[in-house]
């Protein structure tokens, strides 16, 4: 029969990408079994016909995950965001975290680094050192990396409008490490449109803002191959109140935003595309937030395929960060989240993520305590090494009811796709509000559900205790902005001012021109110590402020 | 009702996190407030200055950053030295319950932390805006039922025998000539009510209606507000001032005109009570 032929076919030819993948990345075990001794195979196939909208994993449309073999031959890496107070204290945090056995560093930075204040801008006051690490100058990110080897850990930074200048400080330590650019692993989130969506760290205009964008795709893609880009990203977007499809459908509009940018600046889409990528939230419906990456990963390979002609097959692989839903956690007994995360943590891993970041119990509370950083860490750990779900290919494809949820969330992902491309794009979309009143509307009915109790959170309107227990809480020191601001006064008085100056210059100059890439001339600039806020506060009197909608 | 309240809800300092902000603006607008939210990134003087030229009669300021401690009592100080010092100030957000004292201390009226519900926010401006509009919650719960009859005796075994419920009770309420059976039911009642002089209310509901359906009972949390709100609200009463009833409850009766002919009764249990 022709479809059997058909089949055998395409199962000789993922066998064999298979083969090609284990010779580079051999499985974790000879053989998989149960605790029954049942054998557990790579993949599990329906027996009639192999459907095309799911295919095999690695192949296109990528809906059972975009590497053949998967979780067998290495778990996803468990990424931990962390980052407060000083450099020197985060660093501590790093290491300890490397030793707990996380496989990648992840970037918080405070919001004065994130929005281009220095410390000492009035800008600036209590906020120093809060939310993230604060980073000045080249010399906080020495310290930040001290003892990092650059070119074995891969590093996320979740930075965005001044992403240019802080990729340009990590590959300037890379330098002083003597590691090459090409060498230098990690990601930047770099994705502006839902900053102006959701998150709030704007700091230019769309047009500029998509400019310095596209001049990190067109560097990197020269210098930095290995180097993520962007992070596109819905997990934002989910947190400010949206449901799980538009947050799919607004992440995948803002991916095709920077695509078109990208395209319309001269670049080619294999160029570029293979380095997009996305990150998403974890939240609490499970079969709904598997069924939403699996949508998610077929909707862009289609899109990347048919709609932009890509023709490397890694233009079209939708590789995703995850992290379990800040705004579920409660307040109210703050233990009762580590079950949440733990799930959450589960429907990512069963939707087939390539990272993940655990949320620990006492963040609706202040940042986490180190004890509870490490239950955190070790709820993946968990789910990796003792469960078992890691030891087949995407266990939940050929349920009715994921499979279901999986087409009905890519129909209205797609619909929503629609709506956006008549109102002109998503760049359009985000000027005239439009996602965020889509946003704004669905977290007041999650509010309203809440409070009338259709909507149970248990321990909060549900199961609540008289008396709440307050766990010990991770305090940021007072005294840190003070010192930060006294480490940036010594470091201006030390650097030679001549030659920042003539790099802020050069930056200035080069700005003014909309063809030219800044990258190397921010990079000459953060190499002689200029400071976040300096190279900013040139970019924002060339291309103005974004003032919000 | 006097003019609408006026309300700045402002994002101090640099976060961006404006979910609970915008919740918050809406579901007072819900209440009909008028709400101005300043957006992002206001410093401490921008909102002071917002509030004065704005008029409002309370800020209410949120942050998720970590940047509560320095930036709320800024807030405060800015509004006191423009002569502004007696417009409220409340806050919201991630708070962790070790500095809301030293907020409550710099000034700051009331800090709702996360998950506290609109409702209650909203009742609370209310009230801190204007103390005698003192806000009265919602009835909780159906307190019981209550079923006129001849004989306890003879009427409870349907409640008892025939469905199965478990009889928790009965006592005499001297001030109302009935004797009641209190029969449990899920977290309601039913109380059969038999006349027990002749001068009882439900000697003369038998003696024109016979026995049936007397009253639903509500359970509310502070039953002289309610009456008083009522009074405000035109609602004819039976009881104009709380009375006392079984289980050492205070109740009163709204007139059964007011309500489709239905005879409700207000009850409030002593506070620490099984109800």
């Amino acid at each position: 029969m022709g479809l059997d032929k058909e089949n055998s076919n395409a199962n000789e030819r993922w066998e064999k990408a298979v083969s090609k993948a284990t010779s580079r990345f051999p499985e974790r075990k000879e053989t998989f079994t149960t605790s029954s001794n049942i054998k557990v195979d790579r993949l599990y196939q329906p027996k009639e016909e192999v459907n095309e909208e799911l295919g095999y994993p690695g192949e296109y449309p990528f809906t059972r995950g975009i590497q053949p073999t998967m979780y067998r031959s290495r778990f996803w890496t468990m990424r931990q965001y962390a980052g407060f107070g000083s450099a020197e204290e985060t660093n501590k945090r790093f290491r300890y975290l490397l030793e707990q056995g996380q496989t990648g560093l992840s970037v918080a930075f405070d919001l004065p680094t994130q929005i281009g204040y220095d410390s000492d801008d009035v800008m600036s006051e209590g906020e120093v050192g809060k939310v993230g690490v604060a980073i000045d100058t080249l010399e906080d990110m020495e310290k930040l990396l001290d003892g990092i080897p650059l070119d074995k850990v891969s590093t996320s930074m979740t930075i965005n409008a001044p992403a240019s200048v802080l990729l340009c400080m990590y590959l300037a330590v890379g330098e002083k490490q003597g590691v090459p650019f090409e060498k230098i692993t990690g990601t930047i989130q770099n994705d502006i449109l839902k900053e102006y969506i959701a998150r709030g760290t704007y700091i230019f205009p769309p047009k500029p803002s998509m400019r310095l964008i596209t001049n990190i795709f067109e560097f990197c893609n020269q210098y930095v191959p290995k180097f993520n880009t962007i992070s596109i990203s819905g997990y934002h977007i989910r947190e400010a109140g949206s449901n799980a499809v538009q947050e799919v459908a607004f992440t995948i509009a803002n991916g095709m935003a920077y695509v078109d940018a990208a395209i319309e600046s001269g670049l080619k889409v294999d160029d570029f595309a293979p380095r997009l990528a996305f990150f998403f939230n974890a939240h609490n419906n499970f079969f709904e937030e598997v069924a939403k990456f699996r949508a998610a990963r077929r909707i862009w390979a289609k899109i990347m395929k048919e709609h932009y002609q890509a023709k490397n097959p890694k233009s079209w692989k939708l590789r995703f960060h995850t992290q379990t839903g800040g705004s579920t956690l409660t307040a109210q007994q703050p233990d009762n989240n580590i079950v949440r995360v733990a799930m959450q943590a589960l429907s990512a891993v069963l939707g087939g993520t390539q990272s993940l970041h655990t949320n620990s119990r006492d963040e609706a509370l202040s940042l986490p305590t180190e004890d509870s950083a490490r239950i955190a860490l070790r709820t993946q750990q968990i789910i990796a090494h003792e469960s078992g779900v890691a030891d087949t290919i995407d266990p939940l494809a050929g349920s009715y009811y994921v499979e279901n949820l999986t087409d009905e969330i890519e129909k209205e992902v797609n619909n929503y796709l629609d709506r956006i491309k008549e109102i002109g794009g998503a760049v359009q979309a985000v000027e005239e509000g439009y996602m965020q009143r889509e946003i704004q509307h669905n977290a007041y009915e999650i509010q309203k559900n809440i409070e009338k109790e259709e909507e149970i959170i248990v321990g909060l309107n549900k199961f609540a205790l008289d008396e709440e227990i307050e766990p010990d809480l991770m305090k940021v020191d007072e005294a840190l902005e003070r010192n930060q601001i006294e480490s940036l006064t010594s470091i201006k008085e030390k650097r030679n001012n001549e030659k920042v100056n003539e790099a802020l210059a050069a930056l200035r100059e080069n700005a003014k021109d909309e063809h030219s890439n800044l990258l190397p001339f921010i990079l000459d600039a953060v190499r002689v110590y200029a400071s976040v806020g300096e190279i900013c506060n040139i970019l924002r009197e060339e291309f103005g402020e974004y003032k919000g909608v | 009702m006097g003019k609408k309240i006026r309300v700045l809800v402002a994002k101090p300092g640099l976060d961006g996190h404006d979910r609970g902000a915008l919740v918050i603006s809406q579901a007072l607008r819900d209440h009909g407030m008028e709400v101005i939210y300043t957006g992002l990134r206001q410093s401490p003087l921008q909102i002071a200055q917002a509030a004065i030229q704005e008029d409002v009669d309370v800020v209410g300021l949120s942050s998720l950053s970590g940047a509560h401690r320095t930036l709320f009592p800024k807030v405060v100080e800015e509004l006191e030295q423009r002569g502004a010092g007696d417009i409220p100030v409340v806050g919201g957000g991630v708070i962790p319950s070790v500095d809301i004292p030293y907020l409550l201390e710099k000034g700051v009226k009331r800090i709702f932390t996360s998950g506290s519900s609109t409702d209650l926010l909203a009742n609370y401006i209310k009230e801190l805006v204007d103390p005698q509009t003192k806000p009265v919650m919602a009835p909780k719960k159906i307190a019981h039922i209550g079923i006129a009859v001849e004989s306890i005796e003879q009427a409870s075994t349907f409640y008892l025998d025939s469905l199965g419920l478990q009889l928790e009770g009965v006592e005499e309420v001297q001030s109302e000539g009935v004797k009641v059976a209190f029969i449990k039911i899920g977290e309601t009642r039913f109380e059969l009510l038999e006349p027990i002089n002749e001068e009882s209310p439900i000697r003369k509901f038998l003696d024109k209606k016979g026995e049936g359906l007397h009253h639903i009972a509500l359970e509310v949390d502070d039953i002289h507000a309610r009456l008083e709100q009522l009074k405000v609200n035109g609602v004819a009463l039976i009881n104009e001032e709380a009375k006392l009833g079984a289980h050492n409850s205070q109740i009163a009766f709204i007139h059964p005109n007011a309500a489709s002919k239905v005879l409700y009764e207000l009850c409030q249990y002593p506070e620490g009570s099984e109800s």
